[in-house]
């Protein structure tokens, strides 16, 4: 190799390094953080590493983490939160397949109207029927829990629908055809033939729901300004009063933080490949 | 199978009502959850409905929308010194003085606040509006969008082809990648709070720290507090956690493009420079746009690090709207704002689905 291409390489490399400390140094903040005790935490200038306010040495602490899961509202929340993203989640699913099959493999008058209100809905600014639907829940005194679980659907359903509908599309009609003709009806069909094929689209769509309903914050935090003890753990982290200090607490708030993150991050590695092929499919037609 | 031309076979007929039922739920909830709130949203915001209180509501017609949008601007007189017959000049930094903005902007029908003050043509003019919150909290909102989007394309696009030079198969691309999605998968709340403890306006904050060695400022730099600070802040907040996003879609739009054509090129003797422009660039143009829409909408619409992070020190549209609503109960009055943020993303949501467009078959 001649010297350009060498330092061609030396700098892409670099572009690299950048990248990754970019994306990973608030993480890596939050974890020193969140190993430091209050003394610690109010060193200035902040260490970057824990260490002993007098003798400088490298001294951590995990009373933050033990803190974190004797505070009731933050395991509470933690509960909350797998209540509310498996189910919106699992009915998102259940749902959006009969309309993603009906969308994506039958004929009927109406269909393209159809599909154009299922993108539209995609793009819906939860925002704007914030008051609405917090004056209907409370008319109907539904519970914060179940309503965050229906309403949570305004952005899993329509989506599930819209990457769902366009896998069906892809299968081959051949299948449907041959089981008509052994005398399968077609939502036997759709269920004990397409449904099975679809499989890992369901899957990568339902990841995608589970970690967009975990993370949502708007509505949580407006259904449960009422009821604090069906607070999400987003709710719960942004509202975040601590065990330990009284100033904002935020050793144990990043201590939180991590907590919530390692779950996801697990997801992230174990699905990289589905994550990223479901995140694209709505954007770029292949 | 089932032709239409002769009218319709049973198979068909059957085929039609499956489709219909299968859809009933999916249509029974949009409506539910969409269509019927934002209905009494659209009612809610001619009304001055307040939330759980005793005072009837009344019909106000479009009074909510005009408090909202209500701008002025009014010329400020400058102040003549009576023995000179000039313009008066601060004694303590020579500045001309005007009048002062309380004294001219309107009161009837209903008081307006100053805004900002510019300067035009040599003369001093000042913007009022009748609720400042949410005239600032639109522009602040545009202007978050508009540099989020600007400042995620650019960056998104550089490491896109950052990651692309290195081979589909490789560690180190699939590391990467991993890396890139942990800022899009972790809550916006934890990450707002991981950055608020990083802005901190001592030096038990990151930036307080780093740019005190760098040498700017005095480590006591109140990032969250200080006007000029906020919407910068928020900007980085944000590219952060969403140039990952924009990046992997920038990544399968190149992985879309042939590489022959790049062989072609080399072959020619076109500069990697000139490929980009007239090659990547163009052929990425479906990618970009649908980016751009998709990350503009989302931004119009932000909430979770406004809200976080500044609280009502300052405002996005959504955190206002939020505010009216929970902290005023506002019920009539947030209901004219939602209305307005959704035309906008209305406007924009329309152009996204004119440029995908739908395939029916």
């Amino acid at each position: 190799m001649d010297t350009r291409s060498v330092l061609k390489r030396i700098g892409f490399w670099f572009l690299y390094a950048l990248i990754v400390v970019w994306m990973l140094f608030p993480f890596y903040w939050a974890v020193n953080s969140s190993l430091k005790n209050e003394a610690q935490l109010q060193m200035t200038p902040a260490t970057f590493v824990p260490r002993d306010p007098v003798s400088n040495a490298f001294s951590a602490t995990l009373q933050n983490y033990g803190a974190v899961f004797q505070n009731e509202s933050f395991v509470r929340g933690l509960l909350n939160s797998a209540i509310v993203a498996v189910s919106t989640t699992v009915l998102a699913l259940m749902i959006g397949a009969f309309a993603a099959f009906a969308l994506g493999k039958l004929r009927f008058r109406g269909k393209t109207p159809s599909l154009y209100l299922i993108l539209a809905m995609t793009m819906f600014p939860q925002v704007a029927v914030l008051s609405g639907l917090y004056a209907m829940i409370t008319f109907l005194g539904i519970s914060a829990r179940p309503s965050m679980i229906v309403t949570y659907m305004l952005f899993t359903l329509p989506f599930t629908v819209w990457v769902l509908t366009s896998f069906f599309k892809g299968l081959p009609t051949e299948i449907m055809q041959s089981a008509e003709v052994d005398g399968a009806t077609a939502f036997q069909t759709f269920y004990l033939i397409l449904l099975p094929l679809t499989m890992p689209a369901l899957v990568t769509t339902g990841l995608l729901a589970f970690i967009a309903a975990w993370n949502e914050y708007l509505f949580a935090l407006t259904f449960t300004s009422i009821e604090p003890t069906a607070r999400t753990v987003p709710v719960a982290i942004a509202l975040f009063t601590g065990e330990i200090a009284r100033q904002e607490p935020f050793g144990e708030i990043m201590a939180a933080g991590i907590v919530v993150s390692i779950p996801l991050v697990i997801l992230v590695l174990i699905f990289q490949q589905r994550i990223i092929s479901g995140l694209t499919a709505g954007a770029v037609k292949g | 199978m089932a032709k239409k031309s002769s009218g319709m076979t049973d198979l068909a007929k059957a085929e039609e009502r499956l489709a219909y039922w299968l859809l009933i739920p999916t249509f029974f909830i949009i409506v539910a959850i969409a269509f019927y709130p934002l209905g009494s949203v659209f009612v809610n915001s001619f009304t001055n409905k307040i939330f759980a209180s005793e005072t009837p509501t009344e019909f106000v017609g479009l009074e909510n929308y005009k408090n909202l949008v209500s701008v002025t601007i009014r010329k400020l007189p400058p102040i003549i010194d009576q023995s000179t017959g000039q313009q008066a000049l601060d004694p303590d930094t020579g500045e001309p003085q005007y009048e002062r903005a309380i004294n001219v902007l309107p009161r009837e029908p209903a008081r307006y606040r100053e805004l900002t003050q510019f300067n035009l043509f040599g003369n001093r003019y000042v913007m009022g509006a009748v609720d400042r919150d949410f005239v600032r909290s639109v522009w602040d909102t545009v202007l978050f969008t508009v540099a989020t989007v600007v400042l995620e394309l650019i960056l998104g696009m550089g490491i896109a082809l950052v990651i692309n030079s290195f081979p589909g198969t490789s560690v180190a691309r699939a590391a990467i990648m991993a890396v890139m999605l942990v800022p899009w998968a972790i809550p916006t709340a934890v990450s707002s709070r991981m950055w608020q403890w990083m802005f901190g306006s001592t030096r038990t904050g990151f930036f307080n720290v780093v740019f005190q060695i760098l040498g700017i400022g005095n480590g006591q730099i109140a990032f969250l507090t200080d006007e000029r600070y906020q919407l910068p802040v928020m900007i980085i907040i944000d590219v952060w956690k969403t140039t990952p996003f924009m990046a992997l879609l920038i990544l399968a739009g190149l992985g879309l493009i042939s590489r022959d054509i790049y062989e072609a090129a080399d072959v020619d003797g076109a500069s990697k420079f000139r490929q980009f422009v007239s090659m990547t660039l163009p052929l990425l143009r479906p990618t970009l746009a649908v980016a751009l829409i998709f990350r503009t909408l989302d931004a119009l619409r932000v909430f979770d690090v406004f809200q976080i992070v500044l609280a009502q020190s300052r405002y996005s549209m959504a955190s206002y709207t939020y505010y009216q609503l929970i902290g005023a109960r506002a019920m009539g009055y947030s209901s004219a704002s939602s209305v307005l943020i959704f035309l906008l993303i209305f406007v924009f949501a329309m152009a996204y689905i004119r440029f995908l467009g739908v395939e029916a078959d």
